[in-house]
C-alpha cells in the first residue's frame, strides 16, 4: 500500500504481471475512486467546459463522453480529463487525483453566468472493469443491454439496486467500462463494497483479478497512453504530446490556450512524444537519456518490461528531427548505452490485444 | 533478536542498501535481502555484474528490475567478480522465490574482507535497521 495523492492505495493485490495479463486476457477490476469527479451543471455548464477543455463539447450528445486536455494560458497541459454529458446541462468532468484541487480551482476561476460546480469525488465511488471479458462479466450484474453502449458512450443502470453510471471507457487499451456508483440509499463506502464485490463475484469463473496502481500504470504505458507527471505536464503542449485528436482549434468557442496552441501548430514542433523499444537487454526508466551518435536528443518519461511481450518499451520526448518510426537511438542505462529504436504505440499486437482486437476471447 | 516479518538469516552480513554478503571460505556470495526482493516485488530482469571485474564496496555493479522499478545492486564488499548466477537471465523470479539461496547474484573474491565486513551489519543489527525503517 502507498500514499497516492492523499489516498491509501495498493500497488498490487497479487503481482503486477498477473494483474496485467488478466486484463489483456480476461478481465481486471480497479478501484479508481481516487480520480477527481466534478459535477458541472446549469445553463452555462457547456460554455464553461468549452472554455476550460480543448476538445469540442458541442459535439457531445447526451450519454456520451470525450477525452480532452485542460490547458493553461500558455497552452501547456494542466491535466488530461474525460468529460461526460449526462444531460443537456449536466456534465461530469473526471480529472487525475493529484490535480483535483488545482482543476477544481481552475474551473471555478473560469466559471461565468449560471453554472454550478460540485466536487463529488467522495460521494461517487468509481471502478474500472477492463479486459476482453468485461462486457460479459458486467452484464451479469447490470440491467439493460451493455452491447448497446458503444465506446465513449454511457448509460445509467443499476447494480444490486444502486444507481450507477457506466461508461465504455478505460485506461488500459482494452475494451471495458468505468462504473460510477451514483446511488442514494447507502453510504459511499457501502456502495463501493457492494459494487466491487458484485463485479468480482460475477467474474470469478473467468479469471477476473483485482488490480492495483502498478498494473494500471503498466497497462496504460503498453497502450501508449500518457500519464500526468510523466508524459504530460504544465510545460508540455498537447501537440508535442501527440494528443492532437483532443484539440479542436476550430471549435465555435474560444478556450484557454487557443492562441499559443495555434502558434505552435503554425511554427511546428521542437520535440515530440515517441514510443521506444530497446533492442538489447535492459529496461528504460523515467529520465534516462536518449541519444543519437553520442548526442542527447531527449529522455525517457516512462518505461517497463512488458509482462505481455517481454519487451523493454517506454515513452519519451525526442527532438522532432529524430522522431520517425524506426529511427535508431541509444538509451543511457547507468553506465551503458543500450541500442533502441523509435516505434509507435501500442506495444502489443492490435490484432490479438486491445479494444480493436480481431480475435475475440 | 528484534522482530521483523522479513527473513534475516544469522551469519550473513548486510548493507544499508539491502544487499547481503555470505562468507564461504575465501569467497563471498552476494545477493539482495528478503526485504529488498519483497519491496521490488516481481523481479523481471537482473543485470548481472561483469565477470572478473574489480569492484569496490558500495559501488553499483548491476541492477535488479521489476515491472515498475529499477534498483541498483551495490557491491557489499570490494574484490573481483568470480561468478555470476547465469540462471537469473532466464529465471529472474528466483530472486523473489529464494533470495538467500538459488536467487544469489554473484560471488566475489574479496580484497579487504575484514575492513569491509566491519562496515556491514550482522543479522541482529540489520533486523533493527529494518525495524527503524518501519518494516
Amino acid at each position: 500500500m502507498i500514499e497516492y495523492a492523499g489516498w491509501h492505495m495498493p500497488v498490487w493485490y497479487k503481482t503486477i504481471s498477473d494483474e496485467h495479463l488478466a486484463v489483456r486476457n480476461a478481465a481486471g477490476i480497479f478501484d479508481i475512486s481516487h480520480m477527481g469527479r466534478l459535477h458541472i451543471t446549469g445553463p452555462d455548464a457547456a460554455n464553461l467546459l468549452q472554455k476550460v477543455t480543448s476538445n469540442d463539447i458541442s459535439l457531445l450528445n447526451p450519454l456520451a463522453g470525450q477525452y480532452s486536455v485542460v490547458c493553461n494560458e500558455n497552452g501547456g497541459i494542466k491535466d488530461d480529463v474525460t468529460t461526460f454529458k449526462q444531460g443537456q446541462e449536466d456534465f461530469l468532468l473526471v480529472c487525475n487525483a493529484a490535480n483535483r484541487d488545482k482543476i477544481l480551482a481552475w474551473v471555478k476561476t473560469n466559471a461565468a453566468g449560471n453554472v454550478r460546480i460540485d466536487d463529488l469525488t467522495e460521494q461517487i465511488p468509481m471502478f474500472a472493469l477492463q479486459g476482453p471479458l468485461a462486457q460479459r462479466i458486467l452484464q451479469r450484474v447490470v440491467e439493460g443491454d451493455l452491447s448497446l453502449v458503444k465506446r465513449w458512450k454511457c448509460a445509467f443502470t443499476k447494480i444490486q439496486g444502486e444507481s450507477v453510471l457506466v461508461t465504455r471507457t478505460g485506461y488500459t487499451g482494452e475494451d471495458g467500462f468505468e462504473i460510477y456508483s451514483m446511488g442514494n440509499t447507502a453510504s459511499p463506502t457501502q456502495r463501493a463494497l457492494k459494487t466491487w464485490t458484485a463485479i468480482l463475484n460475477a467474474g470469478k469463473n473467468e479469471g477476473i483479478l483485482p488490480c492495483g496502481l502498478g498494473a494500471r500504470d503498466s497497462l496504460r504505458l503498453e497502450a501508449g497512453y500518457p500519464l500526468y507527471g510523466n508524459e504530460i505536464e504544465e510545460d508540455v503542449n498537447p501537440f508535442e504530446a501527440k494528443l492532437d485528436f483532443a484539440v479542436k482549434l476550430e471549435k465555435p468557442a474560444s478556450f484557454n490556450g487557443k492562441e499559443p496552441l495555434t502558434k505552435v501548430k503554425g511554427d511546428g514542433l521542437k520535440r515530440v512524444r515517441v514510443g521506444i523499444k530497446l533492442l538489447e537487454r535492459g529496461s528504460p526508466r523515467k529520465d534516462y537519456p536518449i541519444s543519437v551518435d553520442g548526442e542527447q536528443i531527449g529522455k525517457v518519461t516512462s518505461g517497463l518490461l512488458s509482462p505481455l511481450t517481454g519487451e523493454a518499451v517506454g515513452m519519451g520526448y525526442v527532438d522532432a528531427a529524430h522522431s520517425g518510426e524506426g529511427v535508431r537511438v541509444e538509451v543511457g542505462i547507468r553506465d551503458r548505452n543500450v541500442k533502441a529504436e523509435i516505434r509507435k504505440w501500442p506495444f502489443y499486437d492490435e490484432k490479438r490485444y486491445g479494444f480493436r482486437r480481431e480475435i475475440a476471447k | 533478536m528484534s522482530e521483523t516479518k522479513f527473513q534475516v538469516p544469522d551469519g550473513l552480513y548486510y548493507s544499508k542498501d539491502h544487499e547481503y554478503a555470505k562468507v564461504e571460505g575465501s569467497r563471498v556470495r552476494v545477493g539482495i535481502t528478503d526485504y529488498a526482493q519483497e519491496s521490488l516485488h516481481d523481479v523481471v530482469y537482473v543485470e548481472l555484474p561483469q565477470l572478473q571485474k574489480e569492484v569496490k564496496q558500495s559501488v553499483s555493479i548491476g541492477a535488479v528490475e521489476s515491472v515498475k522499478a529499477a534498483s541498483d545492486l551495490f557491491a557489499p564488499v570490494s574484490g573481483k567478480v568470480l561468478e555470476v548466477n547465469k540462471r537469473l537471465e532466464d529465471e529472474p523470479e528466483l530472486v523473489n522465490k529464494d533470495p538467500y539461496g538459488e536467487g544469489w547474484i554473484a560471488v566475489i573474491e574479496p580484497s579487504g574482507l575484514k575492513e569491509d565486513l566491519a562496515k556491514l551489519m550482522d543479522a541482529q543489527k540489520y533486523s533493527e535497521y529494518l525495524k527503524g525503517l518501519g518494516k
